[in-house]
Parts: structure tokens; C-alpha cells; sequence
């Protein structure tokens, strides 16, 4: 599948910020399944001086900095992706079991292997706990494909969690949400990694985008989109899958991947700091995700 | 020699049997002695200093073991600063060094090179291919796991091979006389300008003993370090610019930095001097922004980029990792080396070694056993007594924990944090160190020792610092191990060598020498700016002590001061000190109980304008500055810092006897700092700064006086008895009767208090000055033909006082029974003044505000 994304993000302030240094994490990544055709980004006012490279997970982090006053910052970004479709959708029987799917990752040592140890961890937004291992616990039997078991626990998360913008903000810890069961899909991500990795399975959160369609008979709302969140779980013998619990659903070609990492914190969207500026900001993000006619 | 030593009663005296000294010294159980190879016969590397030693006897060694105290309590020397200026605790440095021979540092000093190779390998490979991990020599969460570990840094390097470019060790030399050891600092290793201070010290104090003794010099060390970060800096810059980044007057090792900064010749800076613009670092100088091409930092990594690491405002510069990224300036010790602390490593370093050497190291690590692995967990849970649990991620408040001093209770809770996260803790067995004779309070205790020693890259090699760090818990000579928990002493490392060292110079013939605008373009805008206040503090504490002073003295006149003068007098003290309504409340309750008032005047820090909150004000200015201050000077500071703390004592008991003498130590201090600044320092922008702090104060605080104690009419006698105590409390009540004899009248007072300009505490005299210092400051180049803005509002307030008419000025309104013009004329002054101050601080000063993030999630992992 073949799409435009445009991310439209502004942020006003009650007063002129005189400098500011910012990392985005906006600009999409290649995978496996996706290939970014072209991306382009622009800052306004224009930065003095910018930078694009790869981090440390491999995704494309964009460095920048304004050195004139600007009571407005807009960083634009678009890009022509082309999506292909997962293998492993719909095949959930076709993987390890939980039991030797742990066995596995603790026996091997293939390097790859131990690296993927680095997402077995706690990370800086993200605590293992028994809490989050009981939650998944009982879906996670020994016989049970890892897949199907990993799906269910998204079913679970879907069915138990109120979806709620006013809930959560993108510090509130994950505790809280633990507690209230209500969020967005970074906070369900989150929890689905926690409940993962305290189960001793290797996670990551991933961004990007969804396509959304429009209730049938209406036209698609043009930057009516939002950026996603979801989670990755490595499976051993297959690499890493792909869940959405705020959708109930394993992402296929209409989820684009902006960047991965253990947690919201290693790929904010936009992180960084600035001076001056007032009291308070305010930020508005417009996101549009196009389908683009088959060529 | 461990036979020798398990054969020894304790309790047994050590030195020579007949001396004096040898009744002090007790034979360590169990321990290895540095000294005495048995009772009475020391080690060859020690016997001329036990000898020297016995011949000085125990009282010449008290004296000296004093001398050493006095100077490094001159020098500033402090450790572990606190937020109270008036609290400081002096750096401790015990009389005798620790020798090591010549044969036994050749062997350490190959061993501390080659362990700081592998600590280099470590480094390099944690942010580039991770070898270790993917080989399984190090478990993945040892590093994965470490907020240490900075995945920012990851493939940053610095040209050449070594990345790594300072190291410290702690080690203990064990009963078998071997060294262990125990922990590694590489972050940004406290230590190396303690040494260097301990050996001036002790250098002196023992002057025979260590000309005599063949000392090695330190001074090899700074002389490579230098040369590293110059060659580092020469990529960007022929003549580079280096600065030392500090936490700020604050940090427990401030004068190390502020010390180091001197000896090296580098700007000591903080993270607001400094900012980064066009993908490069500047410093924020009074002469602009000045390109900066080293940073020697003290901040701990992860705190030194608010943009891109932890959120923790401890001084970083916001965006310089990216600088550091491109290539664009230089960070020693780089960004990410603080995770070669951790104490997990330690385990691990035998299977490093051989990864990447092919052998074991010289020197061993103590044991040790890191929690994240299943077999070391249970080992722990089952020997808690017997090891000492460390945390995995050090922090400056990280303490060991020891496992034998806890209550079954406390056992149980700490298991209970282990568990939570195994792999933050590890365990290390109890070390039994070596002793070596110590001062204590008159006595030669032999305490456990530790050491510290550096290394610092040179070219693709190492240089071991011939010297260094060692410390003495002082406590009972029973203690086996070094309980950094309890007050330490520290001693100054002596490497013997066979013959003298040859004399080798430290000029470093590349380096250019330093014009004044150089210099005054390496001055931070920040230091100017406390040299400012530092002038302004002291002058306002001056004036209000002597106005206190004589207040006091009049109070106790045999003539007994009238009420209306009184009340004059006490409601200018509450003005002038800015602490309203005081004395000047409706209905006069201040003054019917004015003992009470003028004692918190004094001793009440937390009321802004007393006495001790000026001082705290002025000593804290002086700490931000204390790199550019003389030794003097600071000895002054010092004795400030003393006389306020006696005064507190003395009036925190109430009103003394003798009040107005009780202040008079303070006001010579402040007379000495004034003193020296006139006389000893060097006329350049940071004095000029300080001058015009003083100045400024002085003018505003004499202006505030005749307002508020020349405006009101009263009658003959009280006003005489008023305009007496001014010109007494600015010194000038021996001129004015030598000129005007006993005419007290506000007309002649206001002659020799505004006017005379030979007068050098009259109003004019301080703005005449203010003109003249203002002409020559730095000025932008655009507005070279036009009067600045602080000069105009300057020759204004000069004409002002010209143009004014003393006998109209002096004169009392019918209406108003007031001066009306003398308090107009000195309020347009005090206004104008204001003014010049907000010139000079808007076009001299830094105003850059704090950053804010604008996401900052809780990046801490729990411990």
C-alpha cells in the first residue's frame, strides 16, 4: 500500500522564545516491510542549524535549532511511503509456544538474541512489575503459541481499557494508568510492554500512523488523523510482531512506522528545550495519512 | 612477612623503643603495616622519615601538623561545601605522607597504565560494536540496564585511540602487601588538585624531609594533561580554548575546581556561561562570545545536556552533546565514560582482560558479585554480613551499605530492595587495608588506608600520576576497612626515587601569551558580575555597621542622646538597612524595645539587609569568584566568615556589654578586603567591576543617609547630636571639627558629605569615581562618538550636585518644617544611580534565562 503522511505540528507561544535546541522524531523509518520513497521536513522559522541521522534504534532523528525569537515554531513534515503486508497476520498458531519461546531466548546465544535483552529491561517509562506480570499471566499458558497468546493479551487490553484523551497526559506514569485503566494508545502501549517484558518477553514501543477510513458514505476528513502508538513483540524463529491494543488488532500495511524504542521517551516526537517563551505554550498537531492510488 | 606480622602481640609499640613517639604507635592486628617490617625496624622507603621523625619528636610535628591546618584553611581549602556560607569544612590533610619506593611504583605505575588501557578498550567498545555483550563476557543488563549508559553517545569518539582520557582508581594494599583494586572513577575523577594542594602544603611544612627524600613532582602529570587536551584542541583551533566546567560554588569540590582552573590556566565555568549556537559552544564573555574548543568538565555526564539527557538542572550546556557529535568541541572525559563506575564491571574485568589482552591484569579488583545473576543473588542473600553492598549506578550520594553492621531487620529490608532489582546491586567482599601511622588529636595512630591514584591519557599510552590520594578513616585503629562514611583525613602520596629528579620546565612553548582583551574575552560575564556584587555587599555591610556602631555609641553617651535623635538615628537604620517598617512602624514600638531590632539587624540572615545576611550575601559572591581571588584575599574572606560567626554567638544572647567593640573586628575585615582590592590588585576588568560595585553602593547608601537623617527639621541641639552621629559613622567627624569647629549645622555637613571631592566618602567623590571607571569600560564599537546611557545619567547626577544650592538645600520648608529640596535632590540621585546600575547590568551582564524542557518524563531508573 502506498501513502502520503503529512505531520503538521505547531507550537505557539504566549511569549517570544529566543532559542531553542529540539530533536523530532518525526521522520519515518525503513523496515522490513516499509519503504520510505521520499521525506521531507521544514521548520519555520528557518533553523541556523540542522541536522538528520540515524540513533541508536536506527530511526531517523532530526536535530535543530532557532536562534531568532519566534513566538510560533511549525515543523512540517511529509513523506511518500509504500507499505507492504504482513506474513504473520492471521497465522497465529504458526509460532513458538510461551514455553519454548522463553527457553529459546534464555539458551541461545546468538548475538542477536542477547541484544534483544536490551527490551527485557525496565526502561525510563516503563517499570516490570508483578502487577503487570499477573495481568497477562493467565493468557500466557506453557502450550500456547506465543503469537496467539500475545494477540489475546491485546484482545484483553481492548476490552478492559477506556480509551480517554482527558485521562493522560505524555508524562503520566504507568502506574497511574494501571490504576484508572483509562488512557490513549501511548498509555496502552506502554502498559502492553510492561506486561510483556514483566513476563520476561522482549518489547518495544513503537510510533507511527494508522490509516483511518471514513464511516462508509462520508469523505475522508482531510488532517483528521493522529499520530498512533502500538507495541512489538520479539518472537523468537519469527523476529518481531507487531500488536495494537487500542485497536484490538495486529498491524498489517495500514500502520506506518515513524520510529521504535523501549519506551515514549527514546522517540518523543518532539523533545528539546527552549528559552524565554512566556508562561505557557500551546500545541496544536495536524496529522493527514493519504492513500495513494495503486501505479 | 605476613608470618612476622600474625606473630605480634598487639598493643605493642612500633617506634624506635626509646623515642617519644614510640609510645604512640600500635601495631595494626592482622593488617599490613606500610612502615615497620617488625617492631622498631622500619621498611627501607620509610627509614629516613622514621628517623627524621624521631629526631623532630612528637611537639615539632604537632606544630607542624597545625602549620599544615592553618594554610590550607588560608588557601580556602574546603571539602564538601554546604548552602551556608558561614559553614565550611576545611580540607584535612594528615602530616605524614605515604611513601611508596621506587621498585614498587614501577610495578604499580604499569599496572594502573595497563588497567586504564582496558578501561579504554571497555569504553570504546560499549558504544561501538558491544562485543562484550554479544559475546556473553558482559550480561546485557550490566549495561542495558545502567542509566549510565548513554545510548545519545553511541558512536561519538574522539580522534586517536584513546578514549578514555582521565582515570582514577581506589585501591587497598591487602595483607599480603598486594594492591586490590576496589572501585574506578571516569566520570570526571575528583582528586588530582587535592594532591597537588597536599603537596604544597606538606612541602612546606616538612621542607627538610621532603627536599631530602627524592620526591617525584606532580606537576609531570598536570604537564601531560595539558598537553592531551591542547593536542585534542588543536583540531579545531590553533591556539584552543580550554575551560573547566564546574557544578558551581556549590559542589563538595569546588575548590579543587576553582584550584585546578588556576594551576592549568583555564576559565572556570558554569553550564550558563556557557551556550551553544552554529553547531559550536561559546563562552559568555564580557568581551562577547568567544569560541570554546575543550571542555574539562566536573559535571557528570548526564547531566551536562538538558536537550538531550536527564532533565536534572545540574549545570549542563544545553545542546552540546550535538557539538560533541559533529566534532565540534572537545569533552574530557567524554559524555557516556561514567558508566566504566559501575561496580558491576568489577566482576567481570578478569574474562575483559583476557578478551581483550590475552592476560590477566597486574593488579587484581576485589572480589565481587553483581546481583543480576542468579548464582552471585543467592550467594549474597546466604553472606550478607560478610560483604559490603554497593550500589550498580553511582551517584553522588550513593553510600555503601555493610552488611555486618545491620539488624536482622534491616537485612530483611534490604534483601527486600534487592529483589525488586537485582541487577542495581552488587556485592563486594570486606577488605582488610594496610595501616599507616596517622595524626590524631596529639597522638600517632595507625589507621586503615586507601588510595587513590590517576592516570591521564598520553598520545596512545597512559601516564601515571607519581602520587596521588591517600585517605585515613579517622577512627580506632581496630577497623580493618576504610569507612569513607566516617570523617577521613587525607595524605599526600610521596614516590620516592633513587636521586634527585631532574629539574624539568612546564612552559609549554606552543601556548601564546594572553593580551588583557584575550584575557578579558576568557572572563565569563557571570564572574564579573559576583566581582560586582561582591564589591556592593561588602560596601553595604560596611556602612551598616557603622551605622550600627555608631548608633551603639551614641546610645551609651555619657551625654544621654535626645529622643528625637535617637529616633532619627534608629529610623535611618531601618531605611538604610532596607528592613521596613523596623523602626519606622506607627506608634514607635521598634524603638521602645530597640534591643530586640538591632540585634536581628545583626544577626538575623534570614532578614535581607542585616549584617549577616550582607555578609552571607558577599561570602557567597566570593565563592562564585574565588578562582580570581589572591591568596590574601581569601584569607580575609576567611576571617570574615570567622567574625561573623563569633558575632552571631556573641549577640545571640542578647545585647553584650560592649556592643559597638564587638563590631569592630568585622569592620576591619571589610577594611582589609577594601584594602587589598585598592592596593594589590591588578587594575583590570574584574577589579575595574569590583571598584564600581563598591562605588555605586557606597553613593547610593550615603545618599539614602543625608535623606533620610538631614530632612527632618529639629531643633539645634538634637539636630547637632544627629549630624555628629553621621559624620561619625562615615568617618569624617575629626575633619569636620578641624574645619568647621563645633558649627554643626546641615549646611557644613552636607559641604563635606556631598560635595568635597576630596572627600573620598562624599557623594561626589563616589560618582566622580563611577565616571571615570565607566569611561573605561569595554564599549561597543557602533556607538564610539555618542555618550552611553550610564554615562549621561553619571554627568547628570555630577551636575546635579554642582548646580545645587547648599543654602537652599539646608534650608527648612515653612510649610513642611523638612529639607524639601535635600530630599528631593537625593531622591533624583538614589533614582539616577539605579539607573546606571540597570545600564551597566543590561550591557555587561548575562540574562539569558533558565531553559525549560518541553517533555521531561521521570528519566531516573528507581534504586
Amino acid at each position: 500500500m502506498k501513502y502520503r503522511v503529512r505531520h503538521l505540528t505547531e507550537y505557539q507561544y504566549a511569549a517570544p522564545v529566543t532559542l531553542c535546541y529540539n530533536i523530532a522524531h518525526l521522520l519515518p523509518r525503513n523496515t522490513d516491510r516499509q519503504r520510505i520513497k521520499s521525506t521531507r521536513i521544514s521548520v519555520s522559522p528557518t533553523p541556523a542549524y540542522q541536522r538528520s541521522r540515524r540513533d541508536y534504534f536506527g530511526n531517523t532523528s532530526f536535530y535543530f535549532s532557532v536562534q531568532e525569537p519566534h513566538e510560533k515554531l511549525v515543523i512540517d513534515v511529509s513523506s511518500d511511503i509504500e507499505v507492504s503486508r504482513s506474513n504473520v497476520v492471521g497465522a497465529l498458531d504458526t509460532s513458538p509456544t510461551c514455553r519454548d519461546s522463553i527457553a529459546l531466548l534464555k539458551r541461545s546465544e546468538r548475538p542477536e538474541y542477547i541484544e534483544i535483552k536490551e527490551f527485557q529491561l525496565s526502561s525510563p517509562m516503563i517499570k516490570k512489575s508483578k502487577e503487570l506480570a499477573d495481568f497477562g499471566w493467565p493468557l500466557f499458558a506453557a502450550d500456547k503459541p506465543l503469537l496467539r497468546a500475545a494477540m489475546d493479551l491485546t484482545t484483553k487490553i481492548f476490552d478492559e481499557f477506556t480509551f480517554d484523551p482527558t485521562s493522560t497526559t505524555v508524562a503520566t506514569p504507568l502506574a497511574e494508568v494501571i490504576e484508572n485503566k483509562r488512557g490513549v494508545c501511548q498509555d496502552f502501549a506502554h502498559f502492553q510492554v510492561g506486561v510483556l517484558r514483566s513476563l520476561g518477553f522482549p518489547a518495544r514501543y513503537v510510533s507511527g500512523y494508522i490509516e483511518t477510513l471514513p464511516p462508509p458514505g462520508q469523505e475522508r476528513l482531510v488532517g483528521a488523523d493522529a499520530s498512533h502508538a502500538w507495541v512489538s513483540l520479539f518472537i523468537p524463529e519469527l523476529g518481531w510482531v507487531d500488536f495494537d491494543p487500542t485497536n484490538n488488532s495486529m498491524p498489517d500495511d495500514q500502520h506506518i512506522i515513524t520510529a521504535w524504542g523501549r519506551d515514549y521517551s527514546d522517540i518523543t516526537p518532539l523533545q528539546g528545550v527552549i528559552f524565554d517563551g512566556g508562561d505557557s505554550q500551546s500545541l496544536s498537531v495536524s496529522v493527514d495519512v493519504a492513500r495513494r492510488s495503486e501505479q | 612477612m605476613q608470618d612476622q606480622k600474625q606473630g605480634l602481640p598487639s598493643g605493642k609499640p612500633l617506634f624506635s623503643d626509646n623515642s617519644e613517639i614510640a609510645s604512640w604507635y600500635q601495631t595494626p592486628d592482622q593488617a599490613f603495616d606500610e612502615v615497620f617490617l617488625n617492631p622498631g625496624e622500619s621498611k627501607p622507603h620509610w627509614r629516613y622519615f622514621v628517623d627524621s621523625m624521631n629526631r623532630a619528636g612528637l611537639t615539632q610535628f604537632a606544630d607542624r601538623q597545625r602549620k599544615a591546618q592553618d594554610i590550607l584553611r588560608d588557601d580556602g581549602a574546603t571539602y564538601n561545601r554546604t548552602e551556608n556560607p558561614l559553614q565550611t569544612s576545611t580540607w584535612s590533610l594528615d602530616p605524614f605522607p605515604y611513601l611508596l619506593g621506587s621498585e614498587e611504583w614501577t610495578r604499580l605505575e604499569a599496572a594502573m597504565v595497563e588497567r586504564s588501557q582496558l578501561m579504554n578498550l571497555i569504553l570504546k567498545d560499549i558504544y561501538g560494536d558491544r562485543e562484550l555483550i554479544r559475546r556473553g563476557i558482559v550480561p546485557a543488563e550490566v549495561i542495558y540496564g545502567h542509566p549510565g549508559f548513554l545510548r545519545q553517545c553511541q558512536g561519538v569518539s574522539l580522534p586517536g585511540e584513546n578514549q578514555l582520557l582521565m582515570h582514577a582508581m581506589n585501591m587497598v594494599r591487602g595483607l599480603d602487601g598486594e594492591f586490590t583494586v576496589v572501585g574506578d572513577r571516569t566520570q570526571a575523577p575528583t582528586g588530582s588538585g587535592y594532591a597537588l594542594e597536599n603537596r604544597r602544603v606538606l612541602s612546606r611544612v616538612l621542607p627538610d624531609m621532603f627536599r631530602d627524600s627524592n620526591v617525584h613532582r606532580l606537576s609531570h602529570y598536570f604537564y601531560r594533561l595539558r598537553q592531551t587536551l591542547t593536542s585534542l584542541g588543536r583540531r579545531l583551533n590553533p591556539n584552543p580554548r580550554v575551560v573547566v566546567l564546574t557544578t558551581g560554588a556549590n559542589s563538595s569540590s569546588h575548590f579543587e575546581q576553582a584550584y585546578l582552573s588556576n594551576y592549568l590556566g583555564y576559565s572556570l565555568v558554569q553550564g550558563t556561561d556557557l551556550t551553544v549556537r552554529n553547531g559550536r559552544v561559546w563562552l559568555k564573555a564580557l568581551g562577547g562570545l568567544q569560541q570554546v574548543d575543550v571542555i574539562l568538565r566536573r559535571v557528570d555526564d548526564v547531566y551536562c545536556d538538558q536537550v538531550e539527557l536527564s532533565s536534572g538542572g545540574r549545570g549542563g550546556v544545553p545542546g552540546l552533546l550535538e557539538v560533541v557529535r559533529e566534532g565540534n568541541v572537545i569533552v574530557a572525559n567524554p559524555l557516556g565514560s561514567g558508566i566504566l563506575e559501575t561496580p558491576a564491571l568489577l566482576k567481570f574485568l578478569p574474562q575483559i582482560a583476557q578478551h581483550f589482552l590475552g592476560h590477566d591484569l597486574a593488579v587484581k579488583s576485589v572480589e565481587s558479585w553483581w546481583c543480576g545473576d542468579t548464582d552471585d543473588y543467592a550467594y549474597v542473600t546466604h553472606n550478607l554480613s560478610n560483604l559490603i553492598i554497593k550500589p550498580a549506578v553511582r551517584r553522588d550520594n550513593s553510600r555503601s551499605i555493610y552488611g555486618r553492621e545491620l539488624t536482622e531487620e534491616q537485612k530483611a529490608q534490604l534483601l527486600v530492595r534487592i529483589a525488586r532489582n537485582p541487577h542495581l546491586y552488587v556485592a563486594q567482599s570486606y577488605l582488610k587495608a594496610s595501616h599507616s601511622p596517622t595524626w590524631q588529636q596529639g597522638k600517632i595512630v595507625s589507621c586503615p588506608t586507601i588510595i587513590r591514584t590517576f592516570t591521564v591519557s598520553n598520545l596512545d599510552s597512559y601516564f601515571a600520576m607519581p602520587g596521588g590520594l591517600a585517605r585515613v578513616t579517622k577512627q580506632h585503629a581496630a577497623q580493618e576497612y576504610v569507612d569513607t562514611r566516617h570523617e577521613v583525613k587525607s595524605k599526600d602520596i610521596w614516590v620516592l626515587s633513587d636521586a634527585p629528579e631532574t629539574y624539568f620546565s612546564l612552559i609549554d612553548e606552543h601556548q601564546d601569551i594572553l593580551t588583557d582583551i584575550d584575557l578579558q574575552n576568557n572572563l565569563p560575564s557571570r564572574v564579573i558580575e559576583n566581582l560586582f556584587w561582591m564589591g556592593r555587599y561588602s560596601e553595604r555591610a560596611e556602612t551598616v555597621i557603622r551605622l550600627l556602631r555608631t548608633v551603639f555609641h551614641q546610645l551609651q553617651d555619657s551625654d544621654p542622646l535626645p529622643e528625637a535623635s535617637r529616633d532619627v538615628l534608629l529610623k535611618a537604620l531601618s531605611v538604610q538597612t532596607g528592613s521596613l517598617p523596623g523602626f519606622c512602624a506607627e506608634g514607635n514600638a521598634a524603638i521602645k524595645n530597640a534591643d530586640a531590632e538591632l540585634i536581628s539587624l545583626i544577626i538575623d540572615g534570614n532578614r535581607p539587609g542585616s549584617v549577616k545576611a550582607n555578609i552571607n550575601s558577599m561570602l557567597n559572591c566570593s565563592e562564585e569568584v574565588r578562582e580570581m581571588l589572591s591568596a590574601d584575599t581569601r584569607k580575609i574572606v576567611n576571617d570574615l566568615r570567622d567574625d561573623m560567626g563569633r558575632l552571631e554567638k556573641l549577640f545571640a544572647k542578647g545585647m553584650p556589654t560592649a556592643p559597638q567593640e564587638a563590631l569592630d573586628d568585622i569592620v576591619t575585615s571589610l577594611l582589609a578586603l577594601s584594602g587589598l582590592n585598592h592596593e594589590s590588585m591588578m587594575r583590570g576588568i574584574d577589579w575595574r567591576f569590583q571598584a564600581i560595585g563598591r562605588r555605586v553602593e557606597r553613593a547610593i547608601q550615603t545618599a539614602t543617609l543625608l535623606q533620610s537623617t538631614l530632612t527632618e527639621g529639629l531643633s539645634a541641639y538634637d539636630m547637632q547630636r544627629v549630624l555628629e552621629s553621621v559624620l561619625l559613622s562615615v568617618e569624617a567627624l575629626i575633619s569636620f571639627r578641624r574645619r568647621y569647629r563645633t558649627r554643626y549645622d546641615v549646611y557644613y555637613g552636607l559641604d563635606l558629605l556631598m560635595l568635597d571631592e576630596t572627600n573620598p566618602r562624599s557623594l561626589f567623590y563616589q560618582i566622580d569615581a563611577l565616571n571615570k571607571h565607566t569611561m573605561r569600560l569595554p564599549r561597543s564599537t557602533t556607538s564610539a562618538r555618542a555618550m552611553s546611557h550610564e554615562l549621561k545619567v553619571l554627568s547628570k547626577s555630577l551636575a546635579d550636585m554642582q548646580l545645587s544650592d547648599l543654602h537652599e538645600l539646608s534650608g527648612l520648608s515653612e510649610k513642611t518644617n523638612r529639607r524639601e529640596k535635600l530630599d528631593e535632590l537625593m531622591q533624583t540621585l538614589i533614582h539616577q544611580l539605579e539607573q546606571y546600575t540597570g545600564f551597566i547590568s543590561d550591557k555587561y551582564f548575562d540574562h539569558m534565562t533558565k531553559p525549560h524542557q518541553i517533555f521531561s518524563p521521570n528519566w531516573e531508573l528507581e534504586a
